[in-house]
């Protein structure tokens, strides 16, 4: 595996930047910080593929004598942006159904107010 | 072998099928319970299959071992699948008894189906990256039921869970791309074969230690359990019972594949941080449960306890360690589900389950009241009770090994367990009821009886310890056997320098 040192820096700037977001007490925020750690995740996983360029597209016929692209990564990660899409929506079913209850979009103020509302 | 990818099919299909079916009738129930009563038959009998003949293969696809999925049921795949048919199936039999067909969920045992199917495919794949697929059927169906039928309150803590299992699932995708760069192939076996030629190589050691992390995470073992005790009580009481069972069990499952039969037994800086987090995970469960004041609160913090000894016993590592953790699985999901669900028969009669306000359980229901206490005593590890044999096994590994301070860890956190088990005893059964009687309410007979079944099965396994030692005895042996599980699923001979810790 050859590594492209310009993809690990990108990964590693996009997975700084998701954690920082996920630490917010926002729920936007947090909703970004974890969609952009997917995609981190994913590009670390195409990444493995090695460097593409002056490789043919892992079809039949159409590489010609080229080297083939690795395939198997994308089979992974179409696999995984699925998954990924499922698990977002999920999550911005989950925010969406804590702002209804709680007119918030603070973590903070909906553990406030429903210890506020246990106490009553 | 086409069989082993029914235990996947079967739930599945069941689900689908139900999902067109939507409105929740008798009929429906019957299908679930008809489905779930197969699945188990089937568990059982590839149990006696993997247990005479060793492992069976199957390549979905016909694809071959180096790119294709690949299924692998061994003896300790059949157990956990047995173990999870059966729980699902007791599950199922309580939803269906604690409330009448109009007023259950229409997508709660469609669910649990799905749950099923992802817990199920964990458990008989055989490459890393078909483990995460299976990690998220478990872990999707998971999260829509743990907000499915909770209030505004309690749906936050739904968060925390959520939270750290979308961390952990990055952190496994990052982990399977590394495994591809480094060894070139997904599979367990081909893995198993590359591992052993990179020995020593520091890149294998920290893809380890982050595979750890990621089933740490799912197993709950200290100091990543903070998600666990927040949101099972959330659920209803059968589905909690599924839960507390087998989701954190699944990780110990492939806790032991991985550093069982994947990666060689040389990786002894993953063994001593299982032992130490294993200790911690007892202690700060147990601390934990005993400052809790409702049943279900209790009962959570229970299974980390309960994790602390399984993954104590894998940190040992040794054929009879390995044997004495599967013997520990197979005591603790039937007694982990049977607690959740007198927890869920308690909330069902009383409407709540704070410790404060309930009692007279022993007097009204004094059938339950014995199920709780052979299940309570049981998990403390009385003999001879299906927890003392566990238990029993590990400490004289430990006493072998001259681990001292982990012994006296293991005791210390019996000891508590017994204590908060006498809490909940004390409380809800012996104590005098708070308004001088037990509400009276439907169906708690029927309840009952499913939990007193599953009572019965767990003493089975208690008196039936022998015969239990020797399934898991053999299925210690498949699990460490990493030249025969090589061979089983390249269908070559292993490499000759392929490490075992097997005599």
């Amino acid at each position: 595996m050859n590594v492209q040192i310009d993809v690990v820096i990108l990964v590693g700037l996009m997975t700084a930047a998701a954690i920082y977001l996920i630490l917010a007490r926002n729920f936007v925020r947090i909703l970004f910080g974890f969609i952009l750690l997917s995609n981190a995740a994913n590009l670390a996983l195409i990444a493995v593929a090695g460097d593409p360029s002056g490789k043919g597209a892992p079809v039949v016929g159409a590489a010609g004598a080229r080297a083939m692209v690795d395939p198997l990564p994308q089979a992974l990660i179409l696999t995984a942006i699925v998954i990924g899409f499922g698990v977002t929506a999920y999550l911005i079913f989950l925010f969406y159904r804590l702002f209804v209850d709680h007119d918030t979009v603070e973590l903070d103020d909906v553990a406030a107010r429903d210890e506020k509302e246990a106490g009553e | 072998m086409n069989s082993i990818i029914l235990p996947v099919l079967l739930p599945m299909l069941t689900g689908l099928l139900a999902l067109l079916w939507a409105r929740p009738s008798t009929g429906r129930r019957a299908l679930f319970v008809g489905s779930a009563a197969l699945q188990l038959g089937l568990a059982l009998w590839l149990c006696a299959r993997t247990y005479a003949d060793g492992a069976l293969v199957l390549f979905p696809g016909n694809w071959g071992e180096s790119v294709g999925i690949v299924l692998v049921a061994d003896l300790l795949s059949a157990i956990m699948l047995g173990l999870s048919t059966f729980s699902a199936l007791a599950c199922v039999l309580f939803a269906c008894a604690e409330r009448p067909a109009a007023a259950e969920h229409p997508l709660q045992l469609p669910l649990l189906q799905f749950l099923v199917t992802g817990v199920n495919l964990s458990f008989v794949t055989g490459d890393l990256f078909n483990l995460f697929v299976g990690f998220e059927v478990m872990l999707i169906s998971s999260y829509a039921l743990l907000t499915l039928e909770s209030d505004n309150r309690n749906v936050r803590h739904a968060w925390s869970y959520l939270a750290l299992n979308l961390v952990g699932s990055a952190l496994f995708l990052v982990a399977c791309g590394w495994a591809y760069g480094l060894f070139g192939t997904l599979n367990f076996a081909g893995i198993a074969v590359e591992s052993e030629a990179l020995a020593g190589d520091p890149r294998v050691t920290l893809l380890a230690l982050i595979l750890l992390a990621v089933f740490a995470i799912k197993a709950g073992l200290f100091p990543l359990y903070y998600w666990l005790p927040n949101s099972y009580p959330i659920l209803p009481g059968a589905v909690a019972a599924f839960f507390a069972g087998m989701l954190t069990k699944v990780g110990v499952y492939v806790l032991l594949r991985m550093f069982g039969t994947v990666f060689p037994p040389t990786l002894t800086i993953v063994h001593e941080l299982l032992m130490w987090t294993a200790g911690l995970t007892m202690i700060f469960g147990v601390l934990g449960a005993v400052a809790q004041t409702r049943v279900q609160h209790i009962l959570a913090y229970h299974i980390i306890s309960q994790i602390g000894f399984m993954v104590l016993a894998i940190g040992f590592f040794t054929p009879l360690a390995i044997t004495a953790a599967i013997l520990y699985i197979m005591h603790h999901i039937v007694v982990k589900s049977t607690l959740f669900l007198v927890g869920g028969t308690v909330r069902h009669i009383f409407g709540h389950d704070r410790l404060d306000a309930t009692g007279g359980l022993w007097r009204a229901a004094p059938w339950l009241g014995l199920a709780f206490l052979l299940q309570a005593l049981s998990l403390a590890g009385l003999p001879p009770l299906s927890g003392f044999w566990g238990k029993y096994l590990i400490i004289v590994v430990g006493v072998g090994k001259g681990e001292w301070v982990l012994i006296a860890m293991s005791v210390v956190a019996s000891i508590l367990t017994l204590v908060s088990m006498l809490k909940i005893w004390l409380a809800c059964f012996w104590a005098p009821a708070p308004d001088g009687k037990v509400p009276v309410v439907p169906g708690v007979g029927r309840l009952t009886a499913v939990t007193a079944v599953m009572a019965a099965v767990s003493v089975g396994i208690g008196l039936g310890a022998p015969f239990f030692f020797a399934v898991a005895e053999r299925a210690a042996r498949q699990v460490l056997d990493r030249p025969g599980y090589v061979a089983v699923v390249t269908g070559r001979p292993a490499p000759e320098n392929m490490g075992s810790i097997l005599p």
